[in-house]
């Protein structure tokens, strides 16, 4: 199979980390492309402001799937303040692929959906 | 193939009182299932048949209207003339007997109540018996759920089951159109999609639910023994997970609108993640027989006559890969 957005989605398509649920997840997320039908959910397992634990749940196109594995590799163990901070260009970087227009919404939706899990774990709070 | 009650729901439009006739015995063979029922209204309305039509039901028709007005019950045989039959050179030589009973569907009438009480336990997923006893002028029926282990003699035992499950998997038009199909074949319609602009009541008003979040998620309750998974999507992103899943799992039938070529990938994905070659060899795609027609409707069709083979147990069930 060949992939023309590189070795690095198609490595998280095929044997994506983290693809699973959490037992007692703390926050979670689910986003979706409403045209696509792109669907990720993200579950945290917080502890203090430390990420202990990130899976994801996914329906979703190579693109989606990989960000999301790549996400919650880079997030587990990480504390909720830098983690609130990533941007979609370090999601895209994270990646190494080059993109179109048309299909970074596909490689951000999980970051997005990370994003709304740590702020409804503000809210909480 | 509208369950009784939606059968009474027709009638009520219209009539007041019918004569419910239901076949109880046939000899030399039945298009029919014993069972099979056919209303004949006050008013002159029919719902229903006791046979593929014919002189069969049009007997049937004639003694309804009789017993109606005379407000009584009565066991009924109709005959079909064996030498009338091969002298036409039709060997549909055959004897059936019917039960017609005056039923009333504007209060309670205890048949009416029986089969409403039965259709509700079907629907509910468990099976229901309606047992009707025929000793007297006047049928008395008694509902039992799950199984009936009395006796068998001066009774007639009908069996309601639940409906077969059709889980369509992608709110495309080929599923709309399916589904449309599905329910008119008798089965319960599930549509599972992750776009709420496509999965919509307004595009499944027959569907029995329509489903909106992760498919792979939606879909697991009812990967059950004899359910039916479609997967209509044409999008490997619902077909992987939902695959995954399915193929091992004790449902009757799975399926994936797909080319030869598509299926053979999707079918090597599969592989690649640890499914066995048994697991694999149960997808069915291409899906549909191959009657030709591209439209959604042509499609659906092909796919609705398939999955009758398959409960029918019919060879032209698996198409050639």
């Amino acid at each position: 199979m060949t992939m023309p957005y590189g070795a690095t989605v198609l490595e998280h398509f095929r044997r994506p980390r983290n693809q699973r649920t959490l037992d007692r997840p703390t926050a979670a997320h689910e986003g979706f492309n409403p045209l696509c039908g792109d669907r990720v959910r993200i579950e945290l397992e917080v502890e203090g402001a430390v990420i202990r634990a990130a899976a994801f749940t996914a329906n979703a196109c190579a693109i989606c799937t990989a960000s999301a594995s790549l996400l919650t590799e880079r997030v587990s163990g990480e504390s909720v303040d830098v983690a609130s901070r990533l941007t979609d260009e370090e999601v895209l970087a994270d990646l190494g692929a080059d993109l179109p227009a048309a299909r970074r919404l596909c490689a951000i939706l999980p970051v997005r959906a990370l994003r709304a899990a740590l702020a409804g774990l503000r809210r909480k709070a | 193939m509208a369950d009784i009650l939606e059968q009474l729901e027709q009638l009520r439009v219209t009539e007041r009182r019918v004569a419910m006739a239901t076949l109880v015995a046939a000899r030399g063979g039945s298009p029919r299932p014993l069972g099979a029922k056919l209303f004949v209204g006050e008013g002159g309305r029919l719902v229903g048949s006791v046979s593929i039509g014919g002189c069969v039901d049009a007997r049937v028709v004639e003694h309804g209207e009789r017993l109606l007005r005379d407000n009584r019950s009565e066991r009924v045989t109709v005959t079909v003339d064996d030498a009338e039959a091969q002298e036409l050179g039709l060997t549909c030589g055959a004897e059936f007997d019917l039960l017609i009973e005056p039923i009333s569907l504007a209060g309670s009438d205890p048949a009416v109540t029986a089969y409403e009480s039965a259709v509700r336990i079907s629907r509910s997923g468990h099976t229901a018996f309606v047992v009707t006893t025929m000793a007297t002028g006047v049928p008395a029926r008694v509902v039992y759920t799950d199984a009936y282990d009395g006796p068998q003699q001066n009774v007639f035992v009908e069996r309601i089951a639940p409906a077969d499950m059709l889980v369509l998997v992608g709110a495309s038009d080929v599923a709309a159109a399916l589904s449309r199909l599905g329910h008119t074949l008798g089965l319960r319609v599930i549509i599972v999609d992750g776009r709420e602009r496509y999965a919509t009541r307004d595009r499944f008003a027959s569907a029995d639910d329509v489903l909106v979040g992760m498919p792979s998620e939606l879909v697991r309750p009812f990967l059950v023994a004899g359910a039916f998974v479609v997967l209509t999507a044409h999008d490997y992103k619902y077909e992987l997970p939902i695959l995954r899943e399915a193929l091992r799992a004790p449902v009757r039938f799975v399926g994936m609108l797909a080319g030869r070529k598509r299926a053979e990938a999707v079918r090597a994905l599969l592989r690649e993640e640890g499914l066995s070659d048994a697991d694999v060899a149960r997808l069915h795609s291409p899906i549909g027989l191959d009657i030709g027609g591209r439209e959604p409707e042509e499609i659906a069709l092909s796919i609705a006559a398939q999955l009758v083979a398959v409960r029918e147990g019919k060879p032209i069930a698996r198409r050639s890969l």
